[in-house]
């Protein structure tokens, strides 16, 4: 297993998450669109937050892939099939808690199942699975993150 | 007061809390809820069935008169409940989170007071979680009482309200307050989590915060004019609609609150039309609520993105775009009025005047913010597009009529308006240009409506293309600046709709077919329509008399449903009605307008 694999493997996996959720975007599947949700918390300005969005989606992708290498490194296995796997369960993190749950906590403009009448939140909360963006984004999101895996799996084991 | 076991219409008032909307009896009982939110499944609606519904009933146990008014600026309601023995105040609200204490999902607070003398009080509580589709248990957590049902729960707090009781599927419980005594009852939900069991003092303490809120909330608005009281109340049954963790404002709270009653025509409202749209957009910034209306716009381009250009008619309040219309089996419908729906089978009609709506509602905010991002230019030039290539199309129109689709001169209207916004929104840089094309087909339109939609005998538009007869969504071309509003045309309009469609000061939507069986009433927005139409051009004082009269048409806490019966003064359909509102806001707003300008 390869440290420095892992991590290029993060890198380049983020990069087809990324453009396999936006050319979902463009083909009229989902409306969730990551670069927005995460450059939001630091800017209103669309431009800017989505420049921001894809510098720290980027950032979380290499940081995701040191704890695939984690994993890898403590099974004592790594590989393609093996980190596709592992993309299920880290999609199933990513769509049932850490967008769902944990961005709209912290999030100072998206909304939560609790923002009531005093707040105006200028984004709508991605609900379970990140389905209120679009019925189909539960899909697309596991099927963009098992790709992720197969990609941080393959360079990990030196593919 | 009941007949029955169904209160008129007009003796609801609402209360909410960004969430969802509680309809209050003038009877003191709650007789609608939806949980968590304001399109969820109802867990009180008595107000679809007297007997299976569900409700929250609290009331003097003696005979008794009751009066009531929303207090000063507020959506927080006040009953007073008089009897040979005693007057007791009941303050009903749904309350909101002060900062960042441990609150619950949802929560109904009522307050009781007796201002004096004495009086015995009864409550039961009595929910049926999703429409009455699935069983309640009452159980016991120590001395509280909780309502479950799969993975949902009602848990009671009573202080100086006597002991709750429970049997299998109710909760109830008396007592009697002498002068100055108070009691407090709050039932507070939990979906998908645990139970949250306030105390007395958090309780109080919410129901103080949400009292301070309402006033300092209405105090941001900014009008001064004729009718201030109704546009302010307006403003804040907006509020109300207004589902506050997306921006998305909902048509009303209800569904299925019958046309005529009887009929068939019920319909879910409980879904963000885009339709209204423009007339939001415009109040809220008219009214100086920017967040609101920034709100909304970012909710608007972001739910429409899955869609575009295509645009659909209606869309969840969470911004899923499906609505697919079902009967709700098990409720006899308000009055008898079957059958009950949930969701709306217009969610898959083509509506062309929807286009023009949103791009007026861009152009608003555009020019309000003065920018609108790259990404949504690009989108909003496509939308224009889109509207170039398909308004020769039938559609269903701004009535959603069940009929077949057909050329309906109102939608023709409306996608000149949204080409002509689109033209000026490339002038003002907010977009790519292509207003040559757009220009284009914008005449072509002005040509097609003018050929095949005036009618020279009448001296009017007419409502479609082969269909010569009116139809009151014709005023909306004075209100979107189709042509200057004393226009000899759009006058001949203003004057055939009132000659035929009006009554005094009601106005009917049409009289021809819609493909849906029954009668209905008549339409509040359309009788504001007018006012505006009158005002724009230049009738001041036919649109204040007009106003006048519609103003007194409220219910005696200032709300409106849809419709109204012209012989009796009963509110018809859903309830409270946020167009009815918005029209009222946009007359007053005109009327204003149009004085100083004089």
């Amino acid at each position: 297993m390869s440290l420095a694999g892992a991590i290029v493997g993060g890198v380049v996996g983020t990069f087809v998450l990324t453009s396999s959720l936006r050319l979902m975007q463009v083909l009229g599947i989902t409306r969730m669109d990551i670069p927005l949700l995460l450059g939001t918390v630091f800017s209103e300005d669309r431009r800017r937050a989505t420049a921001i969005g894809y510098a720290v989606h980027f950032a979380n992708g290499v940081v995701f892939s040191l704890g695939y290498a984690a994993v890898f490194s403590a099974v004592g296995q790594a590989g393609w099939l093996f980190g596709g796997l592992l993309g299920v369960v880290h999609a199933a993190f990513a769509g049932g808690t850490l967008v769902n749950i944990l961005l709209p906590a912290v999030h100072p403009r998206m909304g939560t199942p609790w923002t009531d009448a005093e707040e105006t939140p200028l984004l709508e909360p991605p609900g379970f699975m990140l389905m209120n963006y679009g019925r189909h984004t539960a899909i697309g999101t596991l099927l963009a993150h098992v790709a992720y895996g197969a990609i941080v799996g393959g360079f990990a084991a030196g593919l | 007061m009941r007949e029955n076991g169904y209160l008129p219409i007009r003796d609801y008032a609402a209360i909410g809390d960004g969430r969802t909307v509680a309809l209050v009896g003038l009877d003191g009982s709650i007789d609608w809820l939806c949980l968590p939110n304001v399109d969820s499944g109802a867990v009180f609606a008595r107000l679809l069935d007297a007997e299976r519904g569900g409700s929250f009933q609290l009331a003097p146990a003696e005979p008794f008169e009751a009066e009531r008014r929303y207090e000063q600026g507020s959506n927080v309601l006040q009953t007073i409940f008089r009897t040979t023995s005693g007057t007791t105040r009941v303050t009903d609200a749904m309350t909101l989170a002060p900062g960042e204490t441990l609150v619950p999902q949802r929560e109904i607070v009522r307050k009781i007071e007796c201002l004096s003398g004495s009086t015995a009080f009864t409550w039961s509580i009595d929910p049926r979680f999703f429409f009455g589709r699935t069983r309640t248990r009452i159980e016991r957590r120590g001395r509280r009482l909780i309502a479950c049902s799969r993975a949902e729960a009602l848990a009671l707090g009573a202080w100086g309200a006597g002991e709750p009781s429970a049997s299998e599927t109710r909760m109830d419980g008396e007592f009697r307050l002498r002068d100055g005594e108070a009691a407090l009852l709050s039932l507070t939900a939990a979906h998908h989590e645990p139970a949250f069991l306030p105390g007395r003092d958090d309780t109080e303490h919410r129901l103080r915060h949400t009292q301070a809120f309402w006033p300092r909330w209405i105090g941001r608005a900014r009008y001064e004019g004729r009718w201030r009281e109704a546009v302010l109340r307006s403003a804040l049954v907006l509020k109300l609609l207004v589902f506050a963790p997306s921006g998305a404002i909902v048509a009303a709270p209800t569904t299925s609150l019958p046309e005529w009653i009887g009929g068939e025509r019920n319909w879910d409202y409980r879904f963000t039309w885009l339709r209204d749209a423009t007339y939001t957009l415009d109040a809220l910034q008219t009214l100086g609520y920017e967040d609101e209306a920034h709100s909304f716009q970012w909710w608007l381009m972001h739910a429409t993105r899955l869609t575009a250009p295509r645009l659909q008619v209606l869309y969840r309040v969470d911004g899923d775009v499906e609505a697919d219309e079902k009967t709700v089996d098990g409720l006899a419908g308000y009055r008898g009025s079957s059958p009950v729906r949930a969701g709306n089978g217009a969610v898959k009609q083509v509506q062309l005047d929807i286009y023009g709506a949103v791009m007026h509602a861009i152009w608003l905010h555009a020019q309000h913010h003065g920018d609108l991002g790259g990404e949504t230019g690009r989108a909003v030039a496509r939308i224009a597009d889109y509207v170039a290539e398909i308004w020769r199309q039938p559609d269903s129109g701004i009535w959603e009529v069940r009929s077949e689709p057909t050329d309906f001169i109102q939608s023709k209207a409306m996608c000149w308006v949204a080409l002509d916004r689109a033209v000026r929104l490339a002038e003002a840089g907010f977009v790519p240009d292509r207003s040559e094309r757009w220009r284009a087909e914008a005449d072509e339109i002005r040509v097609f409506v003018d050929e095949h939609g005036w009618d020279q005998e009448r001296g009017s538009y007419v409502r479609a293309v082969g269909l010569r007869e009116l139809d009151a969504s014709l005023l909306t071309l004075s209100l979107m600046d189709y042509t200057s509003a004393d226009d000899p045309k759009l006058c001949g309009t203003i004057e055939a709709v009132r000659r035929e469609l009006a009554a005094g000061p009601l106005v009917s939507r049409y009289r021809g077919e819609d493909g849906v069986r029954g009668d209905e009433g008549h339409f509040l927005t359309c009788s504001f329509w007018l006012a505006d139409a009158l005002a724009r051009s230049g009738r001041i004082g036919e649109a204040t008399e007009l106003m006048d009269q519609l103003v007194d048409l409220a219910n005696d806490v200032g709300l409106y449903a849809e419709e109204i019966d012209g012989e009796s003064g009963a509110f018809l359909g859903n309830f409270p009605q946020g167009l009815t509102h918005l029209a009222l806001i946009g007359a007053a707003v005109s009327i204003a307008n149009a004085e100083d300008a004089r």
